[in-house]
């Protein structure tokens, strides 16, 4: 994967209006009227917006003349999901880990240095 | 926190990554456990991984060099100088991604996330439990850096990651 590409799906999904545009296209591909619909922006907003979107990678446009539909793209996405969620991951599920060795390390009875805990 | 790390994160407007979570277990022994190798290897890392290695030595300027292999017996490796040791309250350290002989290295996907970030660790006694605070923030970083730590960080704003999770569905179906 090119190195900066993760930068560039990090500075689309920090806009809501563009995660939520991506969250409607899970359902299926859309029209940029489509899409302008639930928000209170501009057209021209909206192709700002998946211009942005477009060049991250995340979603691609249709060629057709007559309407150019977005679609949603894997790959962009699932990286950007699995480094973000790579990183809470390994705090959550290393303080599951500590949770669960504290209990142990009580439960053993090494507890004693219990300090001057107030 | 110190007030240098106030102050710092005021000064550039840094947006923190902060979790906290309560631990049932007095704060020395916690603490303990956060900076004895022997028992940091019973749980540091996620789950499924196992420590490869763990050599710390704790003192401003010390390290923690650690490995970590994971389930499909890939390894990563991670650093920690220690800036700050104030027993049992707080550890300030700088942390990056390492490679097997403790140099740091940026991670290989990812050209701009900071090569350094400043980590704060409080330990806060609770009746008994304790508190602990994670809070990070880019470190000696460029302005690029700090805009891609940012972002990062706002894709993961709450209410987000459950929509990730039907996108991820969506995406594994398709």
């Amino acid at each position: 994967m090119p190195s900066d590409r993760l930068s560039a799906t990090f500075a689309a999904l920090a806009d809501p209006t563009r995660r939520a545009i991506l969250a409607r296209l899970a359902s299926g591909e859309r029209s940029v009227t489509e899409l302008a619909e639930p928000f209170e922006i501009t057209l021209p907003a909206v192709s700002k917006h998946l211009k942005v979107l477009e060049r991250a990678g995340l979603i691609t446009r249709g060629r057709d003349a007559q309407w150019r539909p977005c679609r949603l793209e894997g790959k962009a996405l699932r990286d950007a999901t699995e480094w973000l969620e790579g990183y809470r991951r390994f705090w959550d599920e290393s303080f599951d880990r500590l949770d669960a060795y504290l209990s142990e390390l009580k439960a053993r009875g090494t507890a004693s240095e219990r300090g001057n805990d107030v | 926190m110190t007030q240098e790390n106030d102050a710092a994160a005021a000064s550039e407007g840094d947006v923190e990554f902060v979790i906290t979570r309560v631990f049932d277990a007095p704060r020395d022994l916690v603490f303990k456990v956060w900076t004895e190798p022997a028992h940091l290897m019973q749980w540091w890392g996620p789950k499924g991984f196992t420590m490869q290695k763990c050599e710390l030595d704790l003192r401003p300027g010390g390290t923690f060099h650690y490995g970590l292999r994971a389930p499909d017996g890939s390894d990563m490796w991670g650093r920690f100088v220690y800036r700050e040791i104030v027993v049992p309250e707080r550890l300030v350290f700088v942390v990056s991604f390492a490679d097997k002989d403790g140099n740091i290295v940026r991670h290989p996907w990812n050209a701009h996330w900071p090569l350094e970030t400043l980590s704060t660790v409080t330990f806060a006694a609770q009746d008994g439990r304790t508190r602990i605070t994670v809070q990070w923030v880019p470190h000696n970083a460029t302005d690029k850096e700090r805009e891609t730590f940012r972002e990062g960080r706002e894709s993961m704003q709450q209410g987000w990651t459950g929509t990730f999770d039907q996108l991820t569905d969506y995406l594994t179906k398709a």
